[in-house]
C-alpha cells in the first residue's frame, strides 16, 4: 500500500516538536519520554519507510466530490486521488477578548513554544499566562526554564485545569496561580507593559506588570477540509466545539474519510497518537482485510488511557461512542485543586515510615501514567492500573532515586532522615557544582534556607537529580532549589 | 470593560461594539453577520472570531451556539497564484 502526507510546515511533527516535557500514559506507549524525542522517533520511522511519499511545504487546498484531492505542492497545483483519507489536521487555539487584546506581546501558547522551543527566541522577559489547563502551565514551566519571568497564571474556573502534578512544579518555582480571575484589559501604548486582571467574584482588580500576555485559553479542531466536504459535525463543548460525527474506528459521514488526533476533539497528545494508530490500521483494513486483531488492541488501550477523563469520555458520549463505559468520580483532593500545593494532611501520610530513607510519592490525582513501577530496581512501587495512585512499599524502598528521575510530573522525592538531605529532580541550568550552598525552597517557591548540595546524578534524558542537605524541620517541606551565583 | 477598544476579528479590525450593535439590529447568526461586516474573511477564515460572536449571539439571544454558528469552508483553504487554478497541471 502506498501513503502520502501532506504537510503545510517544512517539517513534520506537528505540536510534538515543541513539547519539552516528559509525557504521561503507559510505558508501552510513550509514557515518561519527552514529546521531543518522541517526534524524532516517529519521523524516522516514516522516512525509513520506502512507500510514504512525503510533500512538506505542501497545502492541501481542496476535496472533490470526484476524489480529487488538490494541493500546493512546491508553489504548484497538483492533484491525487487516494482510496481513502485519513484527516488529522489537530486543532487551533481559541482566544478571549479582553480590552486592547490587538496589543503586540498578546501571544497565543502555540506562538510562544514554537517561538521558543522551535527557534530558541524569547518573546519577552516577564509573562502573564492566561488559562491553567496542561498547556497553561507546561508553557510557563518552559518559560521559566529559559529564564523568563511567570508572574502569574489566571484561571477563570475555581480550579486547576491541568493535571495538578504540573501544577505542583509552577507552583514550587513561586508562580502563584489565580483561580476564578480573568484578564479584562491589557496595558500599555505601543506594545503590552502589564494587564489588569480581575476577581469573577468580587470583582476586584489587580495590575499585573508585564511585556507577554500568553493565552492558552483552549483548542477547537481544526476542521476546514471537514466543513468543505459536508461531514456531518456535531458542537460538543468537551470536546473543543464543531467535532466530526463519526464510528468507533474513527470513520466520518463522509465515505473513505477518517479522522486522528485533535481533529477528531481535543484531547491529550497520547490519546491522539494512538488514534492516529487504530485510523490508519482500520483504513489500511477497509483495503485489504488485514490488522483487524491489532485494531482492537488498539482501541483496548484508548480505553484505558481515558477511564479518569471524564470530560473527554462525556464528550465522546454524546457521539453515541463509549456509551457503556463509565468514569469514576474524581476523588476531591480539597485545596490542591485550587493552589497546586497538596494539602497537608496527604503529605503526613508519606511520612509515616520509620524507615531513614524512602521516596515520597507525591501523587494524588488519578491520571493514566506508570513509569515510576518499572523503574524501581526493588518492586516496591504498585498500582492496580493505570490511572490509579502508585503504592509505595515502605520496606522495599532503598531510597536509590531512580523513580525521581523518571517521574514525567516531577512528583517524587526521596528524604534522608539520618544524613538530613533530600533527592529532588531539576530541569534547570546552571546546574550547581557539588559543595555548593544553593537556596531551597518550598512547595511555593518560598525561601526555607541555604544549604550544601550533596551530590549531582547528571541523566540521560536531562532530569537531573540534586541531593541536598537540609536541615530536620525541613525534609518534608524542601521541594526545589535555586543556585544563586 | 470599553466594548469598543476590544478587537474580535484581528484580520478585518472589528470590535466587539460593532459586533453587539449588528446583533442588536438583528443579525444573529455568525454567517450574517461575516455578510455585513467582514468579520471572518480575512486571512485566518474567521478561526479566531468565529467562535467568539457566535458566544456573544448566543448570550444574547439566549440560541445555543449550533444554532447561529455553523462554519462552512470553500477551496482553496490557503492563498493560490491565479494561474495555478487557471493553468492546466499533470494528473497524478
Amino acid at each position: 500500500m502506498n501513503v502520502a502526507i501532506f504537510e503545510e510546515k517544512e517539517f513534520l511533527g506537528g505540536q510534538l516538536i515543541k513539547q519539552t516535557h516528559k509525557f504521561f500514559g503507559s510505558k508501552d506507549e510513550s509514557a515518561g519520554i519527552r514529546g521531543i524525542y518522541i517526534a524524532k522517533n516517529l519521523i524516522n520511522e516514516i522516512e525509513k519507510t520506502e512507500n510514504i511519499d512525503l510533500y512538506l511545504n505542501s497545502m492541501v487546498m481542496g476535496y472533490y466530490e470526484d476524489g480529487v484531492i488538490t494541493a500546493l505542492v512546491n508553489n504548484k497545483m497538483e492533484k491525487f486521488i487516494p482510496k481513502k483519507v485519513i484527516i488529522a489536521t489537530g486543532a487551533f487555539e481559541k482566544s478571549i477578548p479582553f480590552e486592547n487584546d490587538d496589543l503586540p506581546g498578546v501571544f497565543g501558547a502555540g506562538a510562544v513554544q514554537t517561538l521558543m522551543n522551535v527557534y530558541g527566541i524569547l518573546p519577552g522577559k516577564d509573562v502573564l499566562m492566561i488559562g491553567s489547563g496542561n498547556i497553561g502551565l507546561i508553557v510557563s514551566y518552559q518559560l521559566a526554564q529559559a529564564r523568563a519571568n511567570v508572574k502569574g497564571i489566571v484561571e477563570i474556573s475555581d480550579h486547576i485545569g491541568g493535571y495538578l502534578v504540573h501544577a505542583s512544579k509552577v507552583r514550587r518555582l513561586g508562580i502563584p496561580i489565580y483561580t476564578q480571575h480573568t484578564i479584562v484589559k491589557a496595558l500599555g501604548k505601543n506594545k503590552v507593559e502589564g494587564a489588569i486582571i480581575e476577581n469573577i467574584q468580587t470583582h476586584e482588580k489587580k495590575e499585573i506588570s508585564c511585556d507577554v500576555i500568553c493565552l492558552a485559553t483552549g483548542l477547537m479542531p481544526l476542521s476546514d477540509i471537514l466543513n468543505q466536504i459536508n461531514c456531518e459535525m456535531k458542537y460538543i463543548p468537551e470536546l473543543g466545539g464543531f467535532v466530526p460525527i463519526r464510528d468507533e474506528n474513527l470513520k466520518t459521514t463522509v465515505e473513505n474519510v477518517f479522522v486522528a488526533g485533535d481533529v477528531a476533539g481535543i484531547e491529550e497528545a497520547t490519546a491522539a497518537m494512538l488514534e492516529g494508530e487504530l485510523t490508519g490500521l482500520y483504513a489500511a483494513y477497509e483495503i485489504t482485510g488485514k490488522f483487524d486483531k491489532r485494531i482492537n488492541t488498539i482501541k483496548e488501550r484508548l480505553k484505558d488511557l481515558r477511564k479518569t477523563s471524564s470530560k473527554v469520555v462525556n464528550g465522546l458520549k454524546k457521539l453515541n461512542l463509549y456509551e457503556d463505559f463509565i468514569v469514576e468520580p474524581h476523588e476531591s483532593l480539597g485545596d490542591l485543586h485550587k493552589t497546586g500545593i497538596p494539602e497537608e494532611e496527604k503529605i503526613e501520610n508519606l511520612l509515616s515510615s520509620k524507615k531513614e530513607r524512602f521516596a515520597i510519592l507525591e501523587c494524588f490525582q488519578k491520571i493514566p501514567c506508570n513509569p515510576c513501577v518499572s523503574s524501581c530496581p526493588t518492586n516496591a512501587i504498585k498500582m492496580d492500573g493505570l490511572n490509579e495512585i502508585p503504592k509505595l512499599d515502605y520496606d522495599k524502598c532503598i531510597g536509590c532515586g531512580n523513580c525521581v528521575a523518571v517521574c514525567p510530573g516531577l512528583a517524587i522525592f526521596v528524604i534522608d532522615k539520618k544524613k538530613e538531605s533530600v533527592i529532588l529532580p531539576y530541569e534547570f541550568y546552571p546546574l550547581p557544582e557539588k559543595g555548593e550552598f544553593v537556596e531551597i525552597l518550598d512547595r511555593e517557591g518560598n525561601l526555607l534556607e541555604r544549604n550544601q548540595v550533596l551530590s549531582i546524578r547528571k541523566m540521560k534524558d536531562k532530569t537531573n537529580l540534586i541531593e541536598v542537605k537540609v536541615s530536620k524541620e525541613n525534609l518534608k517541606h524542601s521541594r526545589h532549589i535555586r543556585v544563586v551565583r | 470593560m470599553d466594548d469598543e477598544k476590544i478587537i474580535v476579528c484581528r484580520c478585518e479590525d472589528i470590535t466587539l461594539k460593532e459586533i453587539r450593535d449588528l446583533i442588536k439590529e438583528g443579525f444573529t447568526t455568525v454567517e450574517e453577520i461575516k455578510r455585513v461586516s467582514r468579520a471572518g474573511m480575512g486571512p485566518c477564515q474567521g478561526k479566531t472570531c468565529g467562535p467568539i460572536i457566535a458566544r456573544e449571539i448566543s448570550r444574547i439571544t439566549g440560541k445555543p451556539i449550533e444554532e447561529v454558528y455553523k462554519p462552512h469552508n470553500r477551496p482553496p483553504f490557503g492563498g493560490i497564484f491565479f494561474k495555478e487554478i487557471v493553468g492546466e497541471t499533470d494528473e497524478k
